[in-house]
Protein backbone atom coordinates (compact mmCIF):
# COMPACT_ATOMS: atom_id res chain seq x y z
CA UNK A 1 0.00 0.00 0.00
CA UNK A 2 1.08 3.29 -1.04
CA UNK A 3 1.94 5.42 2.04
CA UNK A 4 -0.66 8.48 2.37
CA UNK A 5 -2.38 7.76 -0.44
CA UNK A 6 -6.40 8.22 -0.22
CA UNK A 7 -7.16 5.89 -2.95
CA UNK A 8 -4.94 3.40 -3.18
CA UNK A 9 -5.75 0.27 -5.62
CA UNK A 10 -3.31 -2.71 -6.04
CA UNK A 11 -3.68 -5.41 -9.14
CA UNK A 12 -7.34 -4.53 -9.82
CA UNK A 13 -9.08 -7.42 -12.24
CA UNK A 14 -12.32 -7.26 -13.45
CA UNK A 15 -13.50 -9.56 -16.25
CA UNK A 16 -16.78 -9.58 -17.97
CA UNK A 17 -17.03 -13.56 -19.13
CA UNK A 18 -13.57 -13.85 -21.45
CA UNK A 19 -12.45 -9.84 -21.24
CA UNK A 20 -10.51 -8.47 -18.95
CA UNK A 21 -11.48 -4.65 -18.86
CA UNK A 22 -9.47 -4.23 -16.36
CA UNK A 23 -6.26 -5.80 -15.94
CA UNK A 24 -3.75 -5.78 -13.12
CA UNK A 25 -3.73 -2.22 -12.37
CA UNK A 26 -2.67 -0.38 -9.37
CA UNK A 27 -2.99 3.29 -9.19
CA UNK A 28 -2.55 5.43 -6.26
CA UNK A 29 -3.82 9.15 -5.40
CA UNK A 30 -2.88 11.07 -3.13
CA UNK A 31 -5.11 13.39 -0.79
CA UNK A 32 -5.83 16.78 -3.02
CA UNK A 33 -4.61 15.16 -6.21
CA UNK A 34 -6.00 16.13 -9.16
CA UNK A 35 -5.35 13.13 -11.76
CA UNK A 36 -6.51 12.90 -15.43
CA UNK A 37 -7.50 9.24 -16.67
CA UNK A 38 -6.94 9.04 -20.19
CA UNK A 39 -7.13 6.01 -22.87
CA UNK A 40 -8.81 4.88 -25.82
CA UNK A 41 -12.18 3.95 -25.65
CA UNK A 42 -12.48 0.34 -24.40
CA UNK A 43 -9.80 0.58 -22.50
CA UNK A 44 -11.50 0.11 -18.79
CA UNK A 45 -11.56 3.74 -17.72
CA UNK A 46 -15.52 3.80 -16.94
CA UNK A 47 -15.11 0.03 -15.33
CA UNK A 48 -12.20 1.45 -13.21
CA UNK A 49 -14.64 4.86 -12.06
CA UNK A 50 -17.15 1.08 -11.43
CA UNK A 51 -14.58 -0.46 -9.29
CA UNK A 52 -13.57 2.62 -7.42
CA UNK A 53 -17.13 4.07 -6.61
CA UNK A 54 -18.30 0.45 -5.44
CA UNK A 55 -20.95 -0.05 -8.42
CA UNK A 56 -18.63 -3.35 -9.48
CA UNK A 57 -16.86 -5.50 -6.83
CA UNK A 58 -13.23 -6.47 -8.66
CA UNK A 59 -12.47 -10.02 -9.31
CA UNK A 60 -9.30 -9.73 -8.02
CA UNK A 61 -6.92 -6.83 -6.38
CA UNK A 62 -8.01 -4.61 -3.57
CA UNK A 63 -8.88 -1.00 -3.02
CA UNK A 64 -8.35 1.12 0.06
CA UNK A 65 -9.70 4.33 1.02
CA UNK A 66 -7.73 6.07 3.22
CA UNK A 67 -6.39 2.83 3.98
CA UNK A 68 -9.82 0.99 5.20
CA UNK A 69 -10.20 -2.01 2.25
CA UNK A 70 -13.30 -1.43 0.35
CA UNK A 71 -13.85 -4.50 -1.47
CA UNK A 72 -17.54 -6.47 -1.65
CA UNK A 73 -19.16 -3.06 -0.17
CA UNK A 74 -21.81 -1.78 -2.11
CA UNK A 75 -21.75 1.88 -3.57
CA UNK A 76 -23.64 3.40 -0.78
CA UNK A 77 -21.15 2.45 1.42
CA UNK A 78 -18.81 4.10 -0.70
CA UNK A 79 -20.26 7.26 -1.19
CA UNK A 80 -20.74 7.26 2.50
CA UNK A 81 -16.99 6.85 3.04
CA UNK A 82 -17.01 9.77 0.83
CA UNK A 83 -16.50 8.69 -2.80
CA UNK A 84 -18.31 10.70 -4.95
CA UNK A 85 -18.86 10.20 -8.93
CA UNK A 86 -20.45 11.50 -11.63
CA UNK A 87 -21.96 9.59 -14.88
CA UNK A 88 -20.47 9.27 -18.40
CA UNK A 89 -23.92 10.16 -19.44
CA UNK A 90 -25.32 12.24 -16.11
CA UNK A 91 -27.66 10.03 -14.58
CA UNK A 92 -29.96 12.67 -12.40
CA UNK A 93 -33.00 11.78 -10.96
CA UNK A 94 -34.83 13.41 -13.69
CA UNK A 95 -38.11 14.09 -12.06
CA UNK A 96 -37.32 15.64 -9.09
CA UNK A 97 -36.26 19.11 -8.97
CA UNK A 98 -32.69 20.21 -8.87
CA UNK A 99 -32.98 20.68 -5.58
CA UNK A 100 -34.04 17.53 -4.34
CA UNK A 101 -31.03 16.36 -6.61
CA UNK A 102 -28.84 17.85 -3.88
CA UNK A 103 -30.50 17.03 -0.99
CA UNK A 104 -31.02 13.75 -1.43
CA UNK A 105 -27.35 12.69 -0.89
CA UNK A 106 -26.76 15.13 1.60
CA UNK A 107 -29.82 13.80 3.68
CA UNK A 108 -27.81 10.40 3.88
CA UNK A 109 -25.49 11.85 5.99
CA UNK A 110 -27.25 14.17 8.25
CA UNK A 111 -30.45 13.04 8.83
CA UNK A 112 -33.67 15.17 9.06
CA UNK A 113 -32.54 17.17 11.99
CA UNK A 114 -30.33 19.42 9.95
CA UNK A 115 -32.12 20.31 7.36
CA UNK A 116 -31.82 23.45 7.06
CA UNK A 117 -28.06 23.78 7.15
CA UNK A 118 -28.59 20.89 4.23
CA UNK A 119 -30.32 23.15 2.10
CA UNK A 120 -28.26 26.25 3.06
CA UNK A 121 -25.16 23.88 1.98
CA UNK A 122 -27.52 23.14 -1.39
CA UNK A 123 -27.93 26.61 -1.73
CA UNK A 124 -23.92 27.53 -1.65
CA UNK A 125 -23.80 24.36 -4.23
CA UNK A 126 -26.11 25.62 -6.76
CA UNK A 127 -24.31 29.28 -6.41
CA UNK A 128 -20.71 27.69 -7.56
CA UNK A 129 -22.34 26.27 -10.34
CA UNK A 130 -24.40 28.88 -10.99
CA UNK A 131 -27.25 26.78 -11.19
CA UNK A 132 -29.09 29.08 -8.91
CA UNK A 133 -32.24 30.36 -10.99
CA UNK A 134 -33.03 26.52 -11.98
CA UNK A 135 -33.55 25.18 -8.29
CA UNK A 136 -36.96 24.22 -8.60
CA UNK A 137 -36.79 23.19 -11.98
CA UNK A 138 -37.08 19.71 -12.81
CA UNK A 139 -33.44 17.97 -13.54
CA UNK A 140 -34.95 16.93 -17.10
CA UNK A 141 -35.65 20.02 -18.20
CA UNK A 142 -31.82 21.52 -18.05
CA UNK A 143 -29.86 21.19 -20.91
CA UNK A 144 -26.84 18.61 -21.26
CA UNK A 145 -24.00 20.54 -20.29
CA UNK A 146 -26.25 21.94 -16.66
CA UNK A 147 -26.96 18.41 -16.26
CA UNK A 148 -23.55 17.78 -16.04
CA UNK A 149 -22.92 20.37 -13.42
CA UNK A 150 -25.84 19.46 -11.59
CA UNK A 151 -24.51 15.78 -11.10
CA UNK A 152 -21.16 17.49 -9.99
CA UNK A 153 -23.31 19.26 -7.35
CA UNK A 154 -24.78 16.09 -6.45
CA UNK A 155 -21.36 14.77 -5.92
CA UNK A 156 -20.47 17.82 -3.98
CA UNK A 157 -23.35 17.36 -1.63
CA UNK A 158 -21.66 13.91 -0.01
CA UNK A 159 -18.71 16.23 1.32
CA UNK A 160 -16.32 13.98 -0.28
CA UNK A 161 -13.15 12.93 0.12
CA UNK A 162 -13.05 12.29 -3.42
CA UNK A 163 -14.10 12.83 -6.51
CA UNK A 164 -14.43 10.59 -9.35
CA UNK A 165 -15.31 12.27 -12.66
CA UNK A 166 -16.40 10.46 -15.93
CA UNK A 167 -16.19 12.16 -18.86
CA UNK A 168 -17.38 15.37 -17.42
CA UNK A 169 -16.67 17.07 -20.72
CA UNK A 170 -18.13 14.83 -23.34
CA UNK A 171 -21.16 16.29 -25.51
CA UNK A 172 -21.18 19.95 -23.37
CA UNK A 173 -21.42 23.07 -25.55
CA UNK A 174 -17.87 24.98 -25.65
CA UNK A 175 -19.86 27.55 -24.00
CA UNK A 176 -20.09 25.42 -20.70
CA UNK A 177 -17.42 23.34 -20.97
CA UNK A 178 -15.26 26.71 -19.80
CA UNK A 179 -17.69 26.71 -16.94
CA UNK A 180 -16.91 23.11 -16.09
CA UNK A 181 -13.29 23.60 -16.34
CA UNK A 182 -12.98 26.48 -14.21
CA UNK A 183 -15.39 24.73 -11.60
CA UNK A 184 -13.29 21.90 -11.60
CA UNK A 185 -10.10 24.16 -11.19
CA UNK A 186 -11.39 25.88 -8.49
CA UNK A 187 -12.40 22.16 -6.74
CA UNK A 188 -8.97 21.32 -7.04
CA UNK A 189 -7.79 24.54 -5.44
CA UNK A 190 -10.16 24.16 -2.58
CA UNK A 191 -8.45 20.84 -1.32
CA UNK A 192 -10.77 17.94 -2.94
CA UNK A 193 -8.75 14.60 -4.56
CA UNK A 194 -10.13 14.47 -8.16
CA UNK A 195 -10.15 11.41 -10.77
CA UNK A 196 -11.11 12.81 -14.00
CA UNK A 197 -11.41 10.50 -16.62
CA UNK A 198 -12.25 12.39 -20.32
CA UNK A 199 -10.90 12.00 -24.48
CA UNK A 200 -10.71 15.48 -23.97
CA UNK A 201 -7.13 15.10 -24.29
CA UNK A 202 -6.49 19.41 -24.39
CA UNK A 203 -9.15 20.06 -21.67
CA UNK A 204 -7.41 17.88 -19.48
CA UNK A 205 -4.05 18.08 -19.90
CA UNK A 206 -4.22 21.75 -18.97
CA UNK A 207 -6.62 21.23 -15.91
CA UNK A 208 -4.26 18.38 -14.39
CA UNK A 209 -0.33 17.66 -12.91
CA UNK A 210 -0.80 14.09 -13.38
CA UNK A 211 -2.25 11.92 -16.16
CA UNK A 212 -2.38 8.15 -16.28
CA UNK A 213 -3.04 6.39 -19.52
CA UNK A 214 -4.93 3.15 -19.59
CA UNK A 215 -5.25 0.78 -22.36
CA UNK A 216 -6.73 -2.85 -22.76
CA UNK A 217 -7.55 -2.77 -19.08
CA UNK A 218 -3.53 -1.80 -18.00
CA UNK A 219 -1.71 1.61 -17.15
CA UNK A 220 0.70 2.13 -19.95
CA UNK A 221 1.89 5.45 -18.82
CA UNK A 222 1.63 7.79 -15.59
CA UNK A 223 3.13 10.92 -15.61
CA UNK A 224 3.36 15.00 -16.51
CA UNK A 225 0.89 15.75 -19.02
CA UNK A 226 4.12 16.93 -20.89
CA UNK A 227 5.96 13.94 -20.48
CA UNK A 228 2.70 11.21 -20.96
CA UNK A 229 1.60 12.79 -24.37
CA UNK A 230 5.27 12.09 -25.79
CA UNK A 231 5.36 8.74 -24.71
CA UNK A 232 5.65 5.97 -27.41
CA UNK A 233 3.55 3.55 -25.70
CA UNK A 234 0.89 6.23 -25.17
CA UNK A 235 0.94 7.07 -29.27
CA UNK A 236 0.68 4.02 -30.15
CA UNK A 237 -2.22 3.27 -27.96
CA UNK A 238 -4.15 5.95 -29.54
CA UNK A 239 -3.11 5.18 -33.19
CA UNK A 240 -3.59 1.66 -32.81
CA UNK A 241 0.16 0.60 -33.85
CA UNK B 1 -57.91 33.89 3.63
CA UNK B 2 -54.44 33.39 2.72
CA UNK B 3 -53.40 30.86 0.04
CA UNK B 4 -51.90 28.09 2.58
CA UNK B 5 -55.20 28.06 4.66
CA UNK B 6 -56.87 28.38 1.33
CA UNK B 7 -54.61 25.12 0.45
CA UNK B 8 -55.83 23.42 3.39
CA UNK B 9 -60.00 24.39 2.96
CA UNK B 10 -59.18 23.05 -0.31
CA UNK B 11 -58.12 19.29 1.27
CA UNK B 12 -61.13 19.82 3.95
CA UNK B 13 -63.52 19.92 2.12
CA UNK B 14 -63.72 16.62 0.53
CA UNK B 15 -63.16 15.26 3.70
CA UNK B 16 -65.98 16.98 5.64
CA UNK B 17 -68.09 16.21 2.37
CA UNK B 18 -67.72 12.64 2.87
CA UNK B 19 -68.22 13.03 6.72
CA UNK B 20 -71.83 14.40 5.69
CA UNK B 21 -72.46 11.84 3.56
CA UNK B 22 -74.00 8.75 4.84
CA UNK B 23 -77.59 10.29 5.78
CA UNK B 24 -77.60 11.14 2.19
CA UNK B 25 -77.63 7.76 0.44
CA UNK B 26 -79.73 4.73 0.26
CA UNK B 27 -78.22 1.59 1.60
CA UNK B 28 -77.02 0.79 -1.51
CA UNK B 29 -74.60 3.50 -2.65
CA UNK B 30 -73.79 3.55 1.01
CA UNK B 31 -72.56 0.28 0.91
CA UNK B 32 -70.70 0.90 -2.64
CA UNK B 33 -68.87 4.30 -1.02
CA UNK B 34 -68.25 2.32 2.27
CA UNK B 35 -66.41 -0.69 -0.18
CA UNK B 36 -64.46 2.10 -1.77
CA UNK B 37 -62.80 3.36 1.15
CA UNK B 38 -61.25 -0.54 0.54
CA UNK B 39 -60.20 0.04 -2.87
CA UNK B 40 -58.80 3.49 -1.80
CA UNK B 41 -56.65 2.00 0.48
CA UNK B 42 -55.60 -0.34 -1.97
CA UNK B 43 -54.59 2.33 -4.90
CA UNK B 44 -53.25 4.56 -2.35
CA UNK B 45 -50.49 1.92 -0.90
CA UNK B 46 -49.72 0.67 -4.60
CA UNK B 47 -49.38 4.45 -5.85
CA UNK B 48 -46.91 4.63 -2.86
CA UNK B 49 -45.15 1.58 -4.10
CA UNK B 50 -45.44 1.85 -7.62
CA UNK B 51 -45.60 5.61 -8.34
CA UNK B 52 -43.29 6.97 -5.81
CA UNK B 53 -41.15 3.83 -5.07
CA UNK B 54 -40.73 2.92 -8.99
CA UNK B 55 -41.62 -0.90 -7.23
CA UNK B 56 -44.27 -2.09 -10.01
CA UNK B 57 -46.04 -4.91 -8.21
CA UNK B 58 -49.08 -7.25 -8.95
CA UNK B 59 -48.99 -8.70 -5.90
CA UNK B 60 -50.55 -5.91 -4.00
CA UNK B 61 -53.96 -7.95 -3.62
CA UNK B 62 -51.81 -11.25 -2.01
CA UNK B 63 -51.30 -8.90 0.50
CA UNK B 64 -54.88 -8.14 1.45
CA UNK B 65 -55.50 -11.35 1.25
CA UNK B 66 -52.96 -11.93 3.56
CA UNK B 67 -54.59 -9.64 5.85
CA UNK B 68 -57.83 -10.80 5.75
CA UNK B 69 -57.66 -14.59 5.58
CA UNK B 70 -55.29 -14.37 8.42
CA UNK B 71 -58.18 -12.15 10.62
CA UNK B 72 -60.62 -14.52 9.21
CA UNK B 73 -59.00 -17.55 10.25
CA UNK B 74 -57.97 -16.58 13.53
CA UNK B 75 -61.65 -15.16 14.56
CA UNK B 76 -63.07 -18.32 12.80
CA UNK B 77 -60.76 -20.72 14.36
CA UNK B 78 -59.44 -19.29 17.55
CA UNK B 79 -62.57 -16.71 18.20
CA UNK B 80 -59.60 -14.03 18.29
CA UNK B 81 -61.71 -10.59 18.17
CA UNK B 82 -62.25 -9.12 14.92
CA UNK B 83 -60.04 -5.67 15.40
CA UNK B 84 -57.11 -8.10 17.04
CA UNK B 85 -57.31 -10.78 14.10
CA UNK B 86 -57.44 -7.17 12.14
CA UNK B 87 -53.82 -6.42 13.63
CA UNK B 88 -52.18 -10.03 13.16
CA UNK B 89 -53.43 -9.21 10.07
CA UNK B 90 -51.97 -6.23 9.22
CA UNK B 91 -48.33 -7.80 10.92
CA UNK B 92 -48.97 -10.76 8.58
CA UNK B 93 -48.59 -8.81 5.70
CA UNK B 94 -45.71 -6.99 6.82
CA UNK B 95 -43.80 -9.63 7.52
CA UNK B 96 -44.44 -11.59 4.11
CA UNK B 97 -44.30 -8.11 2.41
CA UNK B 98 -40.36 -7.58 3.74
CA UNK B 99 -39.59 -11.06 2.55
CA UNK B 100 -41.26 -10.05 -0.49
CA UNK B 101 -39.35 -7.13 -0.73
CA UNK B 102 -36.42 -8.67 -0.06
CA UNK B 103 -36.48 -11.38 -2.56
CA UNK B 104 -36.84 -9.12 -5.18
CA UNK B 105 -33.93 -6.58 -3.94
CA UNK B 106 -32.29 -7.37 -7.36
CA UNK B 107 -35.22 -7.48 -9.78
CA UNK B 108 -36.07 -4.11 -11.70
CA UNK B 109 -38.78 -3.52 -14.51
CA UNK B 110 -40.94 -6.15 -15.70
CA UNK B 111 -38.89 -8.68 -14.16
CA UNK B 112 -40.02 -7.51 -10.75
CA UNK B 113 -43.82 -7.32 -12.52
CA UNK B 114 -43.36 -10.55 -13.68
CA UNK B 115 -41.83 -12.34 -10.03
CA UNK B 116 -44.81 -10.56 -8.19
CA UNK B 117 -47.13 -11.59 -10.78
CA UNK B 118 -46.30 -15.14 -10.36
CA UNK B 119 -46.47 -14.48 -6.40
CA UNK B 120 -50.03 -13.45 -6.58
CA UNK B 121 -51.41 -16.41 -8.48
CA UNK B 122 -49.28 -18.75 -6.48
CA UNK B 123 -50.94 -17.64 -3.92
CA UNK B 124 -54.43 -17.37 -5.12
CA UNK B 125 -53.74 -21.26 -6.20
CA UNK B 126 -53.32 -21.64 -2.42
CA UNK B 127 -56.03 -20.67 -1.48
CA UNK B 128 -58.18 -22.94 -3.32
CA UNK B 129 -55.91 -25.54 -2.68
CA UNK B 130 -56.16 -25.13 0.82
CA UNK B 131 -59.41 -25.58 1.21
CA UNK B 132 -59.56 -27.61 4.16
CA UNK B 133 -58.10 -24.51 5.80
CA UNK B 134 -59.44 -21.43 3.73
CA UNK B 135 -62.83 -23.14 2.64
CA UNK B 136 -61.10 -22.63 -0.95
CA UNK B 137 -63.82 -21.38 -3.52
CA UNK B 138 -66.52 -21.49 -1.42
CA UNK B 139 -65.38 -19.10 0.40
CA UNK B 140 -64.31 -18.16 4.06
CA UNK B 141 -66.96 -17.09 6.60
CA UNK B 142 -65.65 -13.99 8.69
CA UNK B 143 -67.79 -12.33 11.35
CA UNK B 144 -68.50 -8.83 11.03
CA UNK B 145 -67.00 -5.86 12.74
CA UNK B 146 -69.92 -4.59 14.15
CA UNK B 147 -73.68 -5.53 15.34
CA UNK B 148 -76.55 -4.60 13.31
CA UNK B 149 -77.09 -4.43 10.21
CA UNK B 150 -76.41 -0.72 9.08
CA UNK B 151 -73.35 0.09 7.05
CA UNK B 152 -72.63 3.43 8.67
CA UNK B 153 -70.37 1.89 10.83
CA UNK B 154 -68.27 0.51 8.81
CA UNK B 155 -68.51 3.36 6.55
CA UNK B 156 -66.83 5.65 9.11
CA UNK B 157 -64.01 2.87 10.03
CA UNK B 158 -63.29 2.64 6.49
CA UNK B 159 -62.72 6.34 6.01
CA UNK B 160 -60.73 6.73 9.40
CA UNK B 161 -58.35 4.36 8.30
CA UNK B 162 -58.25 5.71 4.79
CA UNK B 163 -57.55 9.23 6.14
CA UNK B 164 -55.10 7.76 8.90
CA UNK B 165 -52.94 5.54 6.22
CA UNK B 166 -52.88 8.59 3.62
CA UNK B 167 -51.64 10.54 6.88
CA UNK B 168 -48.67 8.20 7.40
CA UNK B 169 -48.16 7.49 3.58
CA UNK B 170 -47.91 11.79 3.38
CA UNK B 171 -45.35 12.19 6.68
CA UNK B 172 -43.12 9.20 4.67
CA UNK B 173 -43.37 11.27 1.75
CA UNK B 174 -42.47 14.51 3.08
CA UNK B 175 -39.52 12.72 4.89
CA UNK B 176 -36.32 12.10 3.60
CA UNK B 177 -37.65 8.76 2.79
CA UNK B 178 -39.96 10.21 0.81
CA UNK B 179 -36.91 11.54 -1.12
CA UNK B 180 -34.79 8.01 -0.71
CA UNK B 181 -37.90 6.53 -2.52
CA UNK B 182 -38.03 8.82 -5.62
CA UNK B 183 -34.88 9.17 -6.25
CA UNK B 184 -34.62 4.89 -6.13
CA UNK B 185 -37.12 5.21 -8.86
CA UNK B 186 -35.79 7.46 -11.01
CA UNK B 187 -32.04 5.64 -11.26
CA UNK B 188 -30.91 3.21 -8.57
CA UNK B 189 -27.51 3.07 -9.63
CA UNK B 190 -27.85 6.82 -9.21
CA UNK B 191 -29.43 6.88 -6.11
CA UNK B 192 -26.35 4.28 -4.50
CA UNK B 193 -23.69 6.43 -5.75
CA UNK B 194 -25.52 9.21 -3.93
CA UNK B 195 -25.34 7.11 -0.63
CA UNK B 196 -28.60 5.86 -0.48
CA UNK B 197 -28.93 2.65 0.45
CA UNK B 198 -31.75 0.87 -1.93
CA UNK B 199 -32.16 -2.20 -0.60
CA UNK B 200 -33.24 -0.88 2.55
CA UNK B 201 -35.72 1.18 1.42
CA UNK B 202 -37.35 -1.01 -1.02
CA UNK B 203 -38.11 -3.54 2.00
CA UNK B 204 -38.98 -1.09 3.60
CA UNK B 205 -41.59 0.70 1.06
CA UNK B 206 -42.62 -2.93 0.49
CA UNK B 207 -43.27 -3.83 4.58
CA UNK B 208 -45.82 -0.57 4.46
CA UNK B 209 -47.76 -0.75 1.86
CA UNK B 210 -48.12 -4.43 2.31
CA UNK B 211 -49.17 -3.92 5.55
CA UNK B 212 -51.87 -1.08 4.76
CA UNK B 213 -53.10 -3.70 1.92
CA UNK B 214 -53.27 -6.10 4.89
CA UNK B 215 -55.35 -3.66 6.65
CA UNK B 216 -57.59 -3.20 3.71
CA UNK B 217 -57.84 -6.50 3.31
CA UNK B 218 -59.02 -7.22 7.04
CA UNK B 219 -61.74 -4.39 6.86
CA UNK B 220 -63.19 -6.08 3.99
CA UNK B 221 -63.16 -9.28 4.89
CA UNK B 222 -65.14 -7.88 8.17
CA UNK B 223 -67.36 -5.88 6.30
CA UNK B 224 -68.70 -8.33 3.46
CA UNK B 225 -68.21 -11.30 5.85
CA UNK B 226 -66.91 -13.69 3.24
CA UNK B 227 -63.57 -13.99 1.80
CA UNK B 228 -62.52 -16.02 -1.60
CA UNK B 229 -59.70 -16.59 -3.42
CA UNK B 230 -61.41 -13.91 -6.43
CA UNK B 231 -59.70 -11.00 -3.93
CA UNK B 232 -56.38 -12.21 -5.61
CA UNK B 233 -57.67 -12.51 -9.70
CA UNK B 234 -55.66 -10.14 -12.20
CA UNK B 235 -58.73 -8.14 -12.70
CA UNK B 236 -58.91 -7.21 -9.32
CA UNK B 237 -55.62 -6.23 -9.43
CA UNK B 238 -55.95 -4.12 -12.87
CA UNK B 239 -58.71 -2.58 -10.82
CA UNK B 240 -56.66 -0.96 -8.34
CA UNK B 241 -54.38 -0.04 -11.14
CA UNK B 242 -56.57 1.64 -13.09
CA UNK B 243 -57.77 3.46 -10.36
CA UNK B 244 -54.22 4.81 -9.62
CA UNK B 245 -54.06 5.47 -13.18
CA UNK B 246 -56.97 7.50 -13.36
CA UNK B 247 -56.42 9.66 -10.42
CA UNK B 248 -53.05 10.07 -10.72
CA UNK B 249 -50.04 7.30 -9.96
CA UNK B 250 -48.22 9.73 -8.28
CA UNK B 251 -50.72 11.66 -5.77
CA UNK B 252 -52.27 10.10 -2.85
CA UNK B 253 -55.10 11.71 -3.01
CA UNK B 254 -55.67 11.19 -6.91
CA UNK B 255 -55.50 8.08 -5.88
CA UNK B 256 -58.41 7.97 -3.63
CA UNK B 257 -60.78 9.99 -6.03
CA UNK B 258 -59.46 7.73 -8.88
CA UNK B 259 -60.93 4.30 -6.45
CA UNK B 260 -64.26 6.29 -5.90
CA UNK B 261 -64.53 7.27 -9.56
CA UNK B 262 -63.87 4.26 -10.90
CA UNK B 263 -65.10 1.86 -8.36
CA UNK B 264 -68.45 4.05 -8.30
CA UNK B 265 -68.73 4.12 -11.89
CA UNK B 266 -68.60 0.70 -12.22
CA UNK B 267 -71.77 0.25 -10.07
CA UNK B 268 -73.64 2.61 -12.48
CA UNK B 269 -72.55 1.02 -15.09
CA UNK B 270 -73.83 -2.87 -13.38
CA UNK B 271 -76.58 -2.77 -15.70
CA UNK B 272 -74.84 -2.82 -19.32
CA UNK B 273 -73.17 -6.14 -18.34
CA UNK B 274 -69.68 -6.87 -19.73
CA UNK B 275 -69.87 -3.38 -21.76
CA UNK B 276 -69.39 -1.91 -18.23
CA UNK B 277 -65.90 -3.26 -18.48
CA UNK B 278 -65.48 -2.08 -21.94
CA UNK B 279 -66.11 1.46 -20.66
CA UNK B 280 -63.81 1.32 -18.07
CA UNK B 281 -61.18 0.21 -20.38
CA UNK B 282 -61.84 3.59 -22.45
CA UNK B 283 -61.63 5.25 -19.86
CA UNK B 284 -57.96 4.20 -19.03
CA UNK B 285 -57.20 4.12 -22.06
CA UNK B 286 -58.22 8.09 -23.11
CA UNK B 287 -56.47 8.67 -19.49
CA UNK B 288 -53.13 7.31 -20.39
CA UNK B 289 -53.46 9.49 -23.90
CA UNK B 290 -54.42 12.39 -22.85
CA UNK B 291 -53.67 12.76 -19.06
CA UNK B 292 -50.73 10.44 -18.22
CA UNK B 293 -50.66 11.66 -14.69
CA UNK B 294 -53.94 11.08 -14.09
CA UNK B 295 -57.78 13.20 -14.45
CA UNK B 296 -57.02 14.19 -10.68
CA UNK B 297 -53.97 15.61 -10.73
CA UNK B 298 -54.86 17.38 -13.81
CA UNK B 299 -57.81 18.81 -12.02
CA UNK B 300 -55.83 19.58 -9.01
CA UNK B 301 -53.41 21.39 -10.86
CA UNK B 302 -55.95 23.44 -12.61
CA UNK B 303 -57.74 24.58 -9.28
CA UNK B 304 -54.07 25.23 -8.24
CA UNK B 305 -53.67 27.19 -11.16
CA UNK B 306 -56.97 29.03 -10.18
CA UNK B 307 -56.22 29.49 -6.59
CA UNK B 308 -53.09 31.08 -7.09
CA UNK B 309 -54.46 33.46 -9.92
CA UNK B 310 -57.03 34.67 -7.24
CA UNK B 311 -53.99 35.69 -4.68
CA UNK B 312 -51.75 38.10 -5.52
CA UNK B 313 -48.33 35.77 -6.11
CA UNK B 314 -45.14 36.06 -4.63
CA UNK B 315 -42.73 37.27 -6.84
CA UNK B 316 -40.05 34.08 -7.61
CA UNK B 317 -38.03 36.00 -9.52
CA UNK B 318 -35.64 33.12 -10.32
CA UNK B 319 -38.11 30.62 -11.21
CA UNK B 320 -39.53 32.79 -13.42
CA UNK B 321 -36.75 33.27 -15.86
CA UNK B 322 -37.29 31.46 -19.00
CA UNK B 323 -35.02 29.02 -19.97
CA UNK B 324 -33.12 30.92 -22.96
CA UNK B 325 -32.10 33.64 -20.55
CA UNK B 326 -31.24 30.70 -17.86
CA UNK B 327 -28.61 29.50 -20.06
CA UNK B 328 -26.78 32.97 -20.24
CA UNK B 329 -26.74 32.30 -16.56
CA UNK B 330 -24.42 29.28 -17.10
CA UNK B 331 -23.05 29.79 -20.18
Amino acid sequence: MASGALVDASGLVKRFGGIRAVDGLTLSVAPGELIGLIGPNGSGKTTLINLLSGALSPDNGTIRLDGTRMNGKAAHVFAGQGVGRTFQIPRLFRRMTVLENLLAPALTRTGARGRGAIELRAAEVLAFLHLGALAQNEARALSGGQQKLLELGRAMMLEPRVLLLDEPFAGVHPKLLGEIVDRIKELSRRGYTIILVDHNLDAVGGLVGRLVVMARGRGIADGTPEDVLRSIDVIDAYTGA
Amino acid sequence: MGQGARSRAWWLAPILAALVLPPLLDSYWLHVVSVSWYYALLAASWVLLAGYAGQFSFAHMAFAAIGGYTSGLLAANLHVPPPLGILCGILAAAIVGAAVGWLCLRLRGPYLSLFTLAFALIFQLFLIAEYQFTRGSLGLSVPALFGGNSDIPYYYTGFGLLLASLAIMHAVLRSRVGIFLRATREDEDAAEASGIDTSRYKILVFTLTSAIAGLAGGFYGHFVGILTPNLVTIPEMGLVVAMAVVGGVESLPGAVIGAVFVYVLSELLRDTGQMRFVILGLVIMLTQRFAQRGLVTLALAGAGRLLRRSVPAVPEPEAAIPLAEREKHVG
